[in-house]
């Protein structure tokens, strides 16, 4: 029994697979169900109750705990009413259930004025300048890539600039893409291609370095030119490793879109999660962030579906 | 040949240029605006269409602050509501603008929320005080020093960005915080036992609340802009309706994101200006009292703090005449 659980680089059978799986997200939601829902676990803070004769208790004023039993001694020695309350998290840390709520009514809170947009309008913003950014990197990116890794002109002549280049942090181009592409969703399009662009070269020139030197020289030997060597050997031959490097580079992408939407008009997931936040209601912070993290996940197992149905061979593969 | 050459490209320069000319026309006037109660205001007319109804194109862009005045210095707005010290620092940057409006003064928004058991700003002698250096914050907190007696030495400022003032507060880092809504009103919800010991209330006039035009859509467009302010007024008279200001608060507070009666809080605090007591500021006298006199007490404190290195020329930031002309 142990073997079949802890064999050493072996794939386990499918149903503990996917058991694993649905721990792997259970458990962060049961540490987090405890320390929310378990009073003495950590519940650093008093929520007050009943205010008693402290000035400046309120009903739901939210106090250290020191602090709040200080006040009590204090009470007791005035011999003054005491002041009652319930342990609570900190304002920073709400309950699963505050999130789960703040989760539906966000999305079915309906827009008060003319201009403004359903919570999944701003999503789809958000999405339209994921994409273009990733879109417009990918069809230079990854030509650019492929030549780098076939050929060691285009490595010396590109990749040096590029080894350079990403290191220059995407958001700190921020005032010059507002200065020449707008206040809209180019310039934040442009943040995404930046934070993307030059990852990409790297990440697809040393893929495609990485294939079998035995298939190219079969290929030359079998008479192949450069231009037939590159269509018919070389991108067949890392297509798949190309395809996962895509997925990896797209979720690239989305960690630079919280930045890239700070850069002129407050627009999309980011205009919610920041003025959220400058009010302090982290229950709608979590469920932003959160649906970012569905969006991204759903995404990508979409994509390995996909992947698995455009490449067979693949599977094939993996399977024998 | 040559001069025929010349000729044509003279021609064409000329053809492009109306063209342009004829585009920045067709153009609406883009504004700037952001999260403070007497801009939020704006989304009243905006909702309620009232620019269409005036016969004004405009388009209002909704931003961060600070992003704002970026986009407005990268020259891809007409105008920017931002308050009067930080026209006059985006000016001294190479933006220059020209306050054509006033929509409000902070009147108890701005705050210095000391700790508890800290009851006024004498006690803050020899204590720690969090404030965004250089920024509108400090001015107040230099104001209120000096109306007690005291200078900037007697305190020991920390530098905070103004949106963590009240988790630095809450830290017990500091004695003291200078902030402005909602920041300020978050740093008392989080530290129970709090106080303003300081407002802006003690102080009407230390910080406008302005809209700034650009000199040259101002110079090009002075009537669409007279349009822009005359819809102005009718939003404050919507809001100080009694009959419409609920309607006009419920507006304002969808903007930000928050509940009217939270929001209805916020806009006490902001003394958003009628059109006649607006007039009032437009004189060019020294003092909070005045426009001109305010941004002279911001430039002073601008030069002092190296904010920017020569003093600005102040009075070519107003021109009230769209407003006196009211």
């Amino acid at each position: 029994m142990a073997n079949q659980w802890f064999a050493v680089r072996k794939e386990l059978k499918s149903r503990p697979r996917t058991m694993m799986a649905i721990l792997s997200f259970v458990l962060p939601l049961l540490i987090w169900s405890a320390v929310s829902y378990i009073p003495w676990l950590w519940h650093p803070m008093m929520s007050v109750t009943e205010p008693g004769d402290v000035s400046y208790f309120k009903v739901g004023t939210l106090v250290e705990r020191t602090v709040f039993d200080q006040e009590v001694l204090n009470m007791q020695q005035a011999d003054k009413a005491l002041p009652q309350g319930d342990r609570a998290n900190p304002v920073y840390l709400p309950a699963p259930h505050e999130v789960a709520v703040a989760f539906y009514t966000a999305f079915t809170t309906e827009p008060q004025r003319r201009n403004e947009n359903w919570l999944h309008e701003s999503l789809w913003s958000s999405i339209q300048v994921i994409f273009w950014g990733f879109f417009i990197s990918s069809i230079i990116g990854v030509p650019i890539g492929i030549l780098c890794g076939t050929y060691d002109v285009f490595s010396r002549l590109f990749e040096p600039f590029v080894e350079f280049f990403r290191y220059l942090p995407a958001p700190a181009f921020g005032a010059l893409a507002v200065a020449i592409l707008g206040i809209h969703a180019a310039p934040k399009i442009a943040i995404i291609f930046i934070g993307t662009f030059f990852q990409q070269i790297l990440v697809v020139s040393n893929t495609t370095r990485k294939l079998d030197p035995a298939l190219l020289e079969a290929a030359q030997t079998l008479g192949a030119k450069n231009l037939s060597m590159l269509f018919r050997v070389v991108i067949p031959g890392i297509i798949t490793d190309l395809y996962k490097d895509m997925r990896i580079l797209l979720g690239w992408a989305w960690t630079y879109l919280i930045v890239a939407e700070l850069i002129g008009t407050s627009s999309g997931i980011t205009w919610f999660i920041t003025q959220q936040a400058r009010y302090k209601n982290f229950d709608n912070v979590f469920a932003a962030i959160m649906i970012i993290g569905i969006i991204g996940l759903t995404t990508d197992l979409l994509l390995a579906w996909l992947g698995k149905r455009i490449f067979p061979w693949q599977r094939a593969a993996a399977t024998a | 040949m040559k001069t025929s050459l010349r000729k044509l490209a003279g021609l064409l320069a000329g053809v492009a240029l109306t063209a342009a000319s004829a585009l920045a026309n067709a153009e609406p006037l883009k504004i700037g605006y952001s999260d403070w109660p007497g801009w939020v205001a704006w989304e009243v007319a905006i909702e309620k269409q009232w620019f269409k109804e005036e016969g004004v194109d405009v388009q209002f862009e909704w931003f961060d602050y600070v992003a704002s005045m970026d986009a407005f210095a990268a020259g891809q707005l007409d105008a920017v509501a931002m308050t009067n010290g930080d026209a006059l620092v985006t000016g001294s940057t190479g933006a220059k603008s020209v306050m054509i409006l006033i929509n409000d003064y902070s009147n108890g928004n701005d705050m210095v929320v000391a700790a508890p058991g800290i009851k006024s700003i004498k006690d803050l002698k020899g204590k720690k005080v969090g404030v965004e250096i250089g920024f509108v914050g400090h001015l107040l907190l230099l104001d209120a020093l000096e109306q007690n007696g005291m200078t900037e030495t007697d305190v020991e400022l920390v530098n905070v960005p103004t949106n963590e003032t009240p988790q630095v507060l809450a830290s017990g880092e500091v004695d003291a915080i200078v902030a402005w809504q909602p920041n300020s009103g978050m740093a008392l919800t989080l530290v129970p036992g709090s106080s303003p010991i300081h407002t802006s209330a003690d102080q009407p006039g230390l910080i406008y609340d302005v809209l700034a035009v650009s000199p040259s859509s101002l110079a090009a467009n002075k009537e669409e802009w007279s349009k822009v302010v005359k819809v102005w007024y009718r939003v404050v008279d919507y809001l100080y309706d009694p009959a419409t200001r609920d309607d006009a608060i419920k507006i304002m507070a969808s903007r930000v994101g928050i509940s009217a009666e939270e929001y209805s809080g916020f806009v006490e605090g902001t003394k958003i200006l009628t059109l006649e007591e607006a007039k009032g500021f437009y004189d060019m006298t020294e003092g909070f009292k005045s426009l001109y006199g305010s941004s002279l007490i911001s430039d002073k404190f601008n030069v002092d703090n190296e904010v920017y290195g020569t003093a600005e020329d102040v009075q070519s930031y107003i021109d009230g005449s769209i407003t006196l002309g009211m």
